[in-house]
């Protein structure tokens, strides 16, 4: 098999990868507001509850989450496709990442910003709606890139519970063919097409967020 | 199915010996990709043409799959004559992944540093190597440690992903379990727990030094 051959073997996997990712991204977004903006405006019990949830997705590896829901789950009579299984875990440990870059967002605003809203007569879920998360969106944005990078890169761990994904794709093409050199390389050429545009993007809205540019010094 | 806690609590002696391996592994990949991130950071920054391929280079690592850069090491390595151990091979990929992380860090860490303190090195007359370890390096490291501590998180949570290469780590030896006796219950619930218990106590040690570095930053 010629090394363009096994290149469109293993982009034959993009339409799981894709499908994680984008379903992944469905858990992913609203935990991650939802739970950064819980942890920013509650107290007492529960901020501590809050916490630990997030702490739970993001402080336990993807990869022993994923085994343990995949296997667990249907030993509490609970039967969903692997599909389901990997987009709910993946998307919640992003999710639970994203969380912290909401809640800094939020953090990082000058309190006058809520002060003057509540001024004017503003509920304090309008404040948030309407003054502050809209400013913390440009903020997080970057984090937000970045994760989303992360969830495609994670996606290759479906290929661990037989979704046939393009890293599934290049495993069985490995078999096949016996050229790993080929099959690996295509591979990582793969994701790196996937991710690359985003790396760039995400490079850029850094640069864009960041404060004032400095030089960069040759050593 | 059914949590069966005295299994459980018979587990735990088991997966927890085989955390000497999983803790091996994160120091010697931190300091792997510690050394490796900075020779990136450092090539980067000796004139125009290093300055494209080495950004190149880190962008290829960071928009990859770990997972993936495990394969391909494992994999085509041997195809040209380098047979190295398993947990060899992992402690490279995870090396190899986590610069790519690092070189970024260490890039922040190096901007930050006044633009007179190259000036003033270079107008001393100090060598290249001089200035690199007695002038930037230490000022950089204050930069850099908490970022740098939080990737060590991540190292240390990635290193489950030996197991697909069978290395005898933590969460290896939970898979072992679990093939041997049909339950995954209970020893993805033990190395998990232990995992997140100890993921958050390096957090919460790491807050910690990130605060005192920020007084010391004060005064």
């Amino acid at each position: 098999m010629s090394f363009l051959q096994i290149l469109h073997g293993i982009l034959e996997g993009f339409r799981v990868t894709a499908l994680v990712t984008l379903l992944g991204m469905l858990y992913a977004v609203p935990f991650a507001f939802v739970a950064g903006v819980t942890q920013h405006c509650s107290k007492g019990w529960l901020r501590a509850a809050t916490t630990a949830v997030i702490e739970f997705w993001r402080s336990t590896p993807v990869i022993i989450l994923l085994y343990a829901f995949y296997y667990m789950l249907p030993g509490f009579g609970i039967r969903l496709p692997g599909l389901v299984v990997a987009s709910l875990v993946l998307g919640l440990n992003i999710g639970g990442y994203g969380s912290q870059a909401v809640r800094a967002a939020l953090q990082t605003l000058d309190r006058g910003q809520e002060e003057a809203g509540r001024a004017l007569g503003l509920r304090p879920w309008q404040v948030l709606l309407k003054v502050e998360l809209p400013q913390a969106l440009v903020a997080m944005m970057p984090t937000f890139v970045n994760q989303f990078i992360q969830l495609v890169k994670g996606t290759a761990l479906v290929s661990l519970i037989t979704l046939d994904d393009m890293t599934f794709k290049a495993k069985e093409i490995a078999q096949l063919t016996y050229d790993p050199v080929s099959v690996y390389s295509g591979l990582l050429v793969a994701y790196f097409i996937l991710c690359y545009p985003a790396t760039i993007v995400g490079r850029w809205l850094e640069k864009l967020v960041g404060a004032g540019q400095r030089p960069v010094h040759d050593v | 199915m059914t949590f069966d806690l005295g299994f459980a609590a018979s587990l735990l002696p088991v997966i927890a010996r085989s955390l000497g391996t999983t803790l091996a592994v994160t120091v010697a990949s931190c300091i792997g990709s510690a050394l490796l991130g900075f020779v990136l950071e450092i090539a980067r920054r000796t004139g125009r043409p290093m300055r494209f391929s080495m950004r190149l280079v880190i962008d290829f690592i960071r928009s990859t799959p770990v997972l993936v850069q495990l394969y391909f090491l494992y994999y085509v390595l041997p195809i040209y004559g380098v047979r190295l151990p398993a947990l060899v091979v992992g402690v490279a990929a995870l090396s190899t992944y986590y610069s790519g992380y690092l070189a970024e860090v260490f890039k922040a860490g190096i901007d930050g540093i006044p633009g007179g303190q190259f000036e003033a090195a270079r107008s001393l007359g100090l060598s290249r190597p001089t200035i690199l370890l007695r002038v930037i390096a230490p000022q950089m490291l204050h930069n850099v440690a908490a970022p740098t501590g939080t990737y060590f998180i991540s190292v240390f949570k990635s290193t489950p992903y030996l197991a697909v290469i069978a290395v005898p780590e933590a969460f290896g030896s939970a898979l072992d379990v679990a093939s041997d006796t049909f339950r995954y219950a209970e020893p993805m619930v033990v190395v998990g727990a232990l995992f997140l218990a100890i993921a958050v106590a390096f957090s919460s040690l790491l807050h910690r030094l990130e605060r005192r570095l920020a007084r010391a930053g004060q005064r």
